[in-house]
């Protein structure tokens, strides 16, 4: 069952395009992979998607339900969430209040009270640090928190741009297998990541972004060819 | 000398209660509202046009005349200018400024409207052999109830939540649901509220309505947010009480020197901002450009 379907997507910023035709699509319980190297358009992909960057054609479907062009708080009402690149966390307000925020693009406001303890389930960290200032917390903390704040509104599709960085090896392993968990229970999960590695062992599908095109769609067994994968990222040269 | 202060702290409230509904605004759109002045204005002349009312009534058309005159600024003439920068939403704040004090001048005339506005309130009471105007007392009470709802508003309900995390940073506050016109628009009609409450405390101790009534306080307030620092609402409280405080305390200490009330304040002012830059209460430290 298809959540999430980009037809032919081209966007970009005032008079600089960055996607010329992208392409996917993301399933339920599916987790895709988008790596790409600097500046490849992975981001504004993103930004695309969720509406803070202006499509020039092209469209995205949201189970079926065409959402190009609307803005970004009625998208994530209908059930499409981001993790942003940087976590962007409220830093001054406190770990439940920024829950609560993410409470504000759910659809059924009855669940709210299940929805942050399945979350606290989820990242125990966070009801130890239920009251303290978010920007106290450790960079790792702060990556659940803003997986959890995204989490608590119930998304159908839920997207992460660089959920590894600034994080060290233990910590992005630990963030990763929770990635994998929320897949599992049924949410359609599409990870962007410069560092290619961490994602292509997990995902479904690793679409390879490079000036502003998918290159390449590889599957995991492909991806586990070094040489594919090299061969994808940089374009057949390898350079 | 209670007298000067109880004067001192109930001026305080009114700036501070101004600079609130100045740092709302500039809280979810980094505008420097200077129209705001105008919102007092228009209050102060609801208040003047309709003082044959019950007093109840008058103020409340005057909070719903501001409320709703913030609300029109918001969706005719900012809307359309989000995302500019800063320097161009400030010189449409002038032109919003300019073009209203015209329209009033129009409408109402150049010269001051006069009216008595709850007469009650402009006496005077004796405690303790101290004389003590009722307009002093009042206008506190007011400014603490109105500050305390403010605090509540803000700190406790979900409306203040989005308000915080949209000061913060209004692109993922949108990406988390939080609907940006309609939260702007509340912002611009608390901030109406708020400029309505400033203008019942200012014609009470000076019924003299011009088409520049609020522009004075209006101007204060600005500075008392950059005092307290534009990044936070307390700080924009805080620093419009210390300017009104202040600049009510040098009249009395400076005596006969009192013309000079708003040079020394300024250099108050300047000494602060050259101890903390961003304001007293702001977190951030400023950015080196030369």
């Amino acid at each position: 069952m298809t959540l999430l379907e980009v037809r032919d997507l081209r966007a970009g910023y005032g008079k600089v395009d960055v996607l010329f035709g992208v392409s996917l699509t993301a399933s339920k319980g599916e987790l895709i992979g988008i790596v790409g190297p600097n500046g490849a358009g992975k981001s504004t992909l993103f930004g695309a998607i969720v509406g803070t960057v202006g499509l020039r054609s092209g469209s995205v479907f949201l189970d079926g339900e065409d959402i190009s062009g609307k803005r970004p708080e009625d998208i994530v009402r209908r059930g499409l969430s981001l993790v942003p690149e940087g976590r962007q966390i409220f830093s001054g307000l406190s770990v439940i209040e920024n829950l609560t925020l993410g409470l504000t693009g759910r659809r059924d406001k009855h669940g709210e009270k299940g929805a942050l303890d399945r979350v606290h389930d989820l990242f125990p960290v966070l009801t130890t640090h239920r009251d303290h200032q978010a920007g106290m917390l450790s960079g790792g903390q702060q990556q659940q928190l803003a997986i959890a704040r995204a989490l608590v509104a119930d998304p159908r599709v839920l997207l992460l741009d660089e959920p590894s960085l600034g994080l060290s090896p233990t910590v992005v392993k630990d963030v990763f297998d929770r990635l994998i968990a929320i897949a599992q229970s049924g949410t359609a999960v599409v990870i962007v990541e410069q560092r290619a590695h961490l994602v292509t062992r997990l995902a479904e599908q690793t679409h390879v972004l490079r000036a502003g095109k998918v290159q390449a769609t590889l599957t995991k067994e492909d991806a586990a060819d070094e040489a594919k994968l090299t061969a994808a990222y940089f374009g057949n040269s390898g350079e | 000398m209670i007298q000067a202060i109880l004067d001192a702290v109930s001026l305080g409230g009114v700036y501070a209660l101004a600079a609130l509904g100045l740092g709302l605004v500039f809280g979810v759109m980094r505008l420097v509202n200077f129209a705001h002045a105008e919102l007092i204005t228009v209050a102060s002349y609801t208040l003047v046009m309709t003082h044959q009312f019950p007093l109840v009534v008058s103020m409340v058309l005057s909070v719903v005349v501001a409320s709703l005159m913030a609300l029109l600024m918001e969706l005719l003439a900012y809307r359309r200018l989000r995302g500019s920068n800063p320097a161009t939403m400030l010189i449409v704040s002038f032109g919003v400024s300019v073009l209203l004090q015209k329209i009033y001048e129009l409408v109402f005339g150049a010269l001051p409207r006069s009216a008595s506005v709850a007469t009650g309130l402009t006496g005077t009471f004796t405690v303790g052999g101290v004389s003590i105007t009722t307009a002093s007392v009042v206008t506190i009470v007011l400014a603490v109830v109105i500050l305390l709802a403010m605090g509540y508003l803000i700190e406790r309900t979900k409306l203040g939540l989005q308000l915080r995390a949209a000061a913060s940073d209004f692109q993922t506050a949108r990406l988390l649901g939080v609907r940006s016109n309609r939260l702007i628009a509340s912002a611009f009609v608390i901030s109406g509220a708020l400029a309505a409450v400033v203008a019942f405390v200012n014609v009470v101790g000076n019924p003299q309505v011009d088409p520049r009534f609020g522009l004075d306080i209006t101007i204060l307030a600005l500075v008392g947010i950059v005092v307290g620092g534009m990044n936070s609402l307390r700080g924009s409280a805080l620093g419009g009480f210390i300017v009104g405080a202040v600049l009510s305390l040098l009249n009395v200490i400076l005596g006969n020197g009192r013309v000079y009330a708003y040079s020394w304040m300024f250099v108050i002012v300047i000494v602060i901002l050259l101890v903390r830059p961003g304001g007293i209460l702001s977190k951030f430290a400023t950015k080196e450009r030369v």
